[in-house]
């Protein structure tokens, strides 16, 4: 009874503070892309208190609910699921919210893993690029069609693909087909072109449990060079060629219950870069408050590398 | 003609004690001959010069008495002997030596090498150098303080040089600075001058000098050719001359002077080290071998676990701090400091900080007499006439005694008229005891009990002229004065003499009973040696005094008296009576002393004083309790010569230094350890440092007081040094370690008190302070074993170390004691440790253990809040420091980049502060009592341990909230919520100790009580 009340609502924002949505089908963009700028400046402080009150606000509802309902059902059972719950998910049912959050912005990763990011090879050798597609083909295993296909399911584009329910109920991943990165997924050519001097480089956002991409507008990448003449790289092609992140695959609900979440992915093919120098590239995000300018930690919201490629 | 006043004195009574000083000093010198610098004393006060004719001293020194030295002379002298100044003593700077400096060196080679691997490591290893540096550099000036503001000797004795002499040289006086005297020079003294070097007199007029710097002896006596050991006409360096003018030779300068050798002494007597840095290194010890050998073995088992050296030592180096309190030694200092600002408002001045606890473990108390137990004051105690003894109380009502008889009459016009004293002009509005008096003690005495009981002296002085008058000297013993008298037609000269009785009743053949002369026949005699034989033994210095008329005829009006031919009659005197005096003990004194009794504390005496005197001032101020006899009291009592006595009779001894100085010092041994009740008398200062030395072989921490020169061998030699204040010369002011400022005993108990509640607080201090060690430890070895990401850094533990914990620990001194700590033994030198093992195991293994368990509940609630469960954190480290992992998963898919794990390890630092200094709280509010619950104490009681809590929490909100932004910190904002984790591990730790106390009290000498009471 108080689920189901409670399952109307959207999920809570997991950076402490909340939207009460009536028909999550009828966001109004605009006015929470707004509010989401605003808190995006507020300090961690100030979000607490706004937790806190919200807290008294639940507890008043808590207990109207509960003589309306409360015959009959043992509360101290009922208590002892919540705690089960928040202990196991560290999600807390009342302010629906994880209580473990890693952040307010997205950070990004690539593939595949080169140790401090520089991609040195030499295009007639291959022992020096063959790691690179190991590495890939490895990372892009869970990205089969087949599997995909299998295990997820095929989701609307364009869309948050919300899924209520109980927090400890599985939750279905959309697909994410290998197939999905064309010339990049190593289908057709599978040394991703590297052996052509053309590498393939697949981009990521780091995970977030119930945080959405600039909700409603996917966030897209682009890449250029970071320091140095912009005509070093003279074309990228993007995989998916929208080169964003579509929104069906967001919210995470952490892996405990989103079992075969897989990361969707842009893969940035460098058709054209200058050979035999060191060419600086950075990636970054690109969207509606989305932060990519951060100092200290050099993975918001972008990405730098290096690309050197001898022939 | 009367000789002019001048040359000769009274007072020749008061230099005796002097004598016996010398004389001590000299037997002691002979026994210590293997000791070089007290060997070369013995030669130096061995001169001859006072033995030699002018002539001869003029030929020794090359010099002429009237022109003096020629200018060109005593430059080539003083070229040659140097200035005529003391050598300060050379000053080993002691090189501070400082663990964390090693450390700080490691950090930046570390970081240096980090560097060559890959620029752009973190500057983590810089911070922690700079950090370390800084608090390297800190406690570095902090000891350079404390250096700073220990005592120097010499400094004080060279400020004791008077600026200026007047000299004769090239047959013209000169001032010439004193540095520059050198031998041979002829220089004037005036009164009130220093003399400024060993001087030979030549010539005097009513010239007297103080010399008490150098014998103890306060009263002033004149220096005359009697006596070639002590000396007369050489004067010494630093004593100063009250009246008259004098002229000199210089002898002796510089460190060649008594005063240089007794310096030299003084600074060659190594101070001991106070128990309480023997305390202190103790507990560092423990520490540094608790960190050494957990820092090595985990350096090791990382060896071997394949963490690269270089971490490896950084590990140490956490491991090494995380033990270290550096906190330590400031609050430490501070806390002692608070006590002796305490102390210094009940007139204890402490010189050397330290000394404020060994005051709290003295176990023996070697005390002065005059001034300390006494009130340093002559006053007329008993009175004998017509056969009866008579108590004089000046200080009450003085219509104790029967002043109706005639012979009272009688005895007070002598008293009155036979005295030399004076009160200083102009200060009539003084009351008669705190008049300054012109003469000796006993003339003073004497002077104020007239003044008192029979109104103005002066002017019964005036009214019975003087025509005539002997002065005392040590050949006759008595003193001779002839008046007229005060009824005109009475024209008789009255004579009245004092003196030592036996001397005075040898000169009379009458004595005067009831106003009328009689015949002085065996009996009256015998009555009035019983009579003297009572008050001698009461300690009292006996006068007696007689008088006669001296026939009209005879000596008619205009008669001459002539002193030196004696044409009047001295003997066929008529003696009236017999006068004793006393310098009273203290009131403040018994109380004192039993307190310090009860207190464990053996109070000894050592006076100069006779023996006699010394005992019965010991008896009435308790350092002989009433119902203990000396061996030869025993043998009075039972009639048995001294050696059939059993000495385990006895508990008390009084022990002369003729005695002493036979004794080897196994003999001392026993006798200290036999009696527990010990008076020394007629001991020289030196014999002091014998008995001192003594008393340290007993394991006995000794105090001793003093206030001459010569005491400050034994003031250096004693654990606690206590110099009197208003008597004491600067020269044992700076030998001692504290000051009492109104010479009073009574003072040093509370001092005792002050030191003991000290040791009690220190230790629960320690107990604070150690048992965060644990907690600051075990992420250190957590982390290398279990592979978490670190829960602590190594710059937090530093601001727990420095920061929060600094105040509440120095709060500690202000609690008050947990129950009569003056009724315990003092503390066992070696049994009773600062830091003993109970203190350790609670500390580290009981509460410590708690604390970093409660401390880790915060660093896991705060890393399984963002995301880490504690089970994905074991192991976790490899990946979580790589640089190049930037999408770490955590136990919910979340990935994270470097620079986030490294904000959330700042946050688990900040987390497992926060749990510490949380859980400090409740430790610093157990350690408020040892054994009473908090609840017996009161909590509020002590309103600064109140301040600590607020700075902690205060510190700690500023650390994470205000300088949460600074990176090189590490700290971050924690959430509100987490602070309140740790708090029911806080309550947990408070409930466990409360019960821990219970056990104590409950169960006194169990097992429980053994192992936990620390």
């Amino acid at each position: 009874m108080r689920r189901q009340l409670r399952s109307r609502r959207a999920p809570a924002f997991p950076y402490g503070y909340r939207y009460r949505l009536d028909d999550q089908d009828e966001v109004n963009q605009n006015y929470l892309a707004d509010e989401e700028e605003e808190a995006e400046e507020e300090a961690r402080v100030m979000v607490v208190h706004d937790l806190e009150e919200e807290e008294e606000e639940e507890e008043k509802e808590e207990e109207e609910e509960e003589e309306e309902e409360g015959q009959g059902q043992p509360t101290s059972n009922a208590l002892w699921q919540k705690l089960q719950i928040v202990n196991e998910h560290l999600w807390d049912p009342e302010k629906r919210m994880s209580l473990a959050r890693t952040g307010q912005s997205w950070r990004v990763m690539i593939r595949p893993f080169a140790h401090s990011l520089n991609f040195n090879f030499n295009v007639s050798e291959p022992d020096t690029w063959q790691h690179y597609v190991i590495s890939l083909n490895g990372f892009l295993q869970g990205y089969n069609d087949s599997l995909q296909e299998e295990m997820n399911v095929d989701c609307p584009p364009g869309q948050y693909f919300i899924q209520d329910g109980n927090e400890d109920e599985d939750k279905k991943a959309c697909q994410f087909k290998r197939s999905f990165l064309k010339n990049c997924s190593g289908l057709e050519d599978p040394t991703f072109g590297y052996s052509t001097g053309q590498p393939c480089i697949l981009l990521k956002m780091n995970r977030i449990v119930g945080f959405r991409p600039e909700l409603g507008d996917p966030v897209k990448v682009s890449c250029k060079v970071q320091r140095g003449d912009e005509n070093d790289i003279r074309s990228i092609n993007y995989y998916p060629e929208s080169a964003s992140f579509d929104l069906r695959y967001y919210p995470y609900y952490g892996k405990l219950t989103h079992v075969n979440y897989t990361s969707p992915l842009v893969a940035m093919h460098f058709t054209d870069v200058v050979k035999n120098q060191a060419v600086p590239v950075q990636c970054q995000l690109k969207g509606k408050g989305i932060i990519n300018d951060v100092i200290n930690d050099r993975f918001v919201g972008r990405v730098i590398f290096t690309l050197n490629i001898e022939t | 003609a009367r000789r002019g006043t001048g040359t000769e004195d009274v007072g020749k009574t008061d230099t005796g004690d002097g004598k016996e000083k010398y004389r001590g000093l000299k037997d002691k010198r002979l026994e210590l001959k293997k000791n070089h610098q007290k060997e070369e004393l013995k030669k130096e006060v061995d001169l001859e010069d006072h033995k030699l004719s002018i002539k001869e001293l003029e030929r020794k020194y090359g010099t002429n008495i009237v022109t003096g030295l020629s200018s060109t002379q005593a430059a080539e002298l003083l070229a040659r002997n140097g200035p005529n100044a003391l050598t300060p003593p050379k000053e080993t700077p002691e090189i501070v030596k400082f663990p964390q400096a090693d450390g700080a060196i490691l950090c930046w080679i570390a970081y240096g090498i980090q560097y060559f691997n890959d620029k752009s490591s973190s500057l983590d290893s810089v911070y922690l150098g700079c950090v370390l540096a800084l608090v390297v550099i800190l406690t570095g000036i902090f000891a350079y303080y404390q250096e700073a503001k220990s005592t120097n000797i010499m400094a004080s004795f060279s400020k004791m040089i008077p600026q200026q002499a007047l000299v004769i040289r090239d047959s013209e006086k000169k001032t010439v600075p004193a540095e520059q005297l050198v031998v041979g020079d002829i220089v004037e003294i005036k009164g009130g001058d220093k003399i400024p070097a060993d001087i030979r007199l030549l010539s005097t007029q009513g010239c007297k000098v103080d010399n008490s710097s150098l014998t103890g002896n306060l009263t002033p006596s004149l220096r005359t050719h009697d006596n070639p050991l002590e000396a007369e006409n050489p004067w010494n360096k630093m004593s100063t001359s009250p009246v008259g003018t004098a002229t000199g030779m210089v002898i002796n300068t510089g460190d060649r002077t008594i005063i240089g050798q007794i310096a030299s002494l003084a600074s060659g007597v190594g101070h001991e080290k106070t128990p309480i840095a023997i305390e202190i290194e103790h507990f560092v010890h423990i520490v540094a071998g608790v960190a050494v050998s957990i820092g090595i073995l985990f350096f090791i088992i990382a060896v071997s676990m394949k963490y690269y050296v270089l971490d490896s030592i950084i590990f140490l180096i956490g491991i090494i701090v995380a033990n270290v309190p550096e906190g330590l030694l400031a609050t430490v200092t501070v806390t002692l400091s608070l006590t002796a600002k305490r102390m210094a408002k009940k007139n204890c001045l402490v010189k050397n900080l330290e000394a404020v606890e060994t005051l709290g473990s003295t176990s023996i108390i070697c005390s002065d007499k005059t001034g300390t137990l006494t009130q340093n004051r002559m006053t007329v105690a008993h009175l004998w006439f017509d056969n009866q003894i008579f108590v004089a109380d000046t200080s009450e009502d003085h219509s104790i005694f029967d002043q109706s008889s005639g012979t009272w009459a009688s005895l007070s016009k002598i008293i009155t008229l036979c005295n030399r004293a004076e009160f200083r002009p102009g200060q009539e509005s003084v009351p008669i005891m705190k008049k300054v008096v012109v003469g000796d003690a006993s003339e003073t005495a004497l002077l104020k009990f007239s003044e008192v009981i029979l109104g103005d002296v002066m002017e019964i002085r005036k009214r019975n002229r003087k025509v005539a008058e002997i002065p005392f000297n040590s050949t006759n013993k008595f003193q001779l004065s002839i008046h007229e008298t005060d009824d005109p037609s009475d024209k008789r000269f009255l004579m009245v003499m004092k003196g030592a009785p036996e001397r005075v009743l040898e000169k009379c053949s009458t004595i005067m009973v009831n106003g009328q002369e009689q015949p002085l026949d065996d009996s009256t005699a015998e009555a009035f040696h019983t009579a003297y034989m009572e008050l001698g033994g009461l300690g009292e210095r006996v006068l007696g005094f007689c008088h006669l008329y001296l026939p009209a005829d005879k000596f008619p009006e205009t008669y001459s008296f002539d002193v030196d031919t004696v044409n009047f009659p001295t003997s066929n005197l008529c003696f009236v009576g017999l006068l004793s005096m006393i310098d009273p003990p203290r009131s403040t004194v018994p109380d004192a002393v039993t307190k310090c009794r009860s207190a464990g504390i053996k109070v000894i005496m050592v006076t100069g004083d006779h023996p006699i005197t010394a005992k019965a001032i010991a008896k009435s101020v308790g350092i002989i309790s009433a119902n203990s006899e000396t061996v030869e009291d025993i043998a009075k009592r039972l009639n048995i010569p001294v050696e059939q006595v059993s000495k385990r009779d006895a508990k008390a001894a009084v022990v002369t230094g003729m005695e002493l100085k036979d004794m080897s010092p196994e003999q001392l041994d026993e006798l200290l350890t036999d009696y527990s009740e010990i008076v020394f008398a007629r001991t020289s200062p030196q014999q002091k440092l014998i008995i001192v030395e003594g008393c340290q072989r007993q394991d006995a921490v000794v105090a001793v007081t003093g206030d001459g020169v010569n005491d400050s061998p034994a003031l250096k030699k004693a654990d606690i040094g206590i110099a009197m204040g208003i008597a004491g010369s600067d020269a044992a002011k700076n030998a001692a370690d504290m000051v009492l400022l109104d010479d009073n005993f009574a003072s040093i108990v509370t001092g005792v008190e002050e030191g003991r509640l000290i040791f009690d607080n220190l230790k629960k201090t320690i107990a604070y302070t150690l048992t965060k060690n644990i907690a600051e430890l075990c992420p250190f070895l957590i982390y290398i074993i279990a592979g978490l990401p670190l829960p602590i850094g190594t710059i937090t533990i530093l601001f727990i170390d420095l920061g929060t914990d600094i105040i509440p620990s120095i709060a500690l001194a202000y609690e008050k004691a947990e129950s009569d700590i003056m009724n315990r033994k003092p503390r066992h030198k070696k049994k009773d440790r600062l830091v003993n093992a109970p203190l350790a195991i609670y500390s580290y293994l009981h509460i410590g253990l708690m604390q970093a368990l409660g401390a880790f509940v915060v660093y896991f609630t705060v890393y399984a809040q963002e995301g880490f469960r504690p089970s994905a954190l074991i192991n976790l480290r490899v990946e979580w420091e790589k640089d190049s992992v930037n999408d770490l998963e955590d136990s919910y898919g979340q990935e994270w980049t470097q620079y986030q794990r490294k904000y959330l390890e700042w946050t688990g630092y900040t987390a497992f502060f926060v749990g510490i200094m949380i859980q400090q709280i409740a430790d610093l509010i157990i350690r408020k009592t040892r054994r009473n619950s908090i609840f017996q104490q009161g909590l509020f009681r002590n309103k600064v341990i109140w301040v600590g809590i607020a700075s902690q929490i205060i510190i700690a909100l500023i650390l994470s909230y205000g300088l949460g932004s600074v990176s090189a910190l590490n700290f971050t904002m924690l959430r509100p919520q987490y602070w309140f984790v740790a708090v029911p591990h806080a309550i947990l730790i408070w409930v466990y100790d409360e019960v821990r106390k219970l056990f104590i009290r409950l169960y006194p000498g169990s097992w429980w009580d053994k192992n936990m009471y620390y």
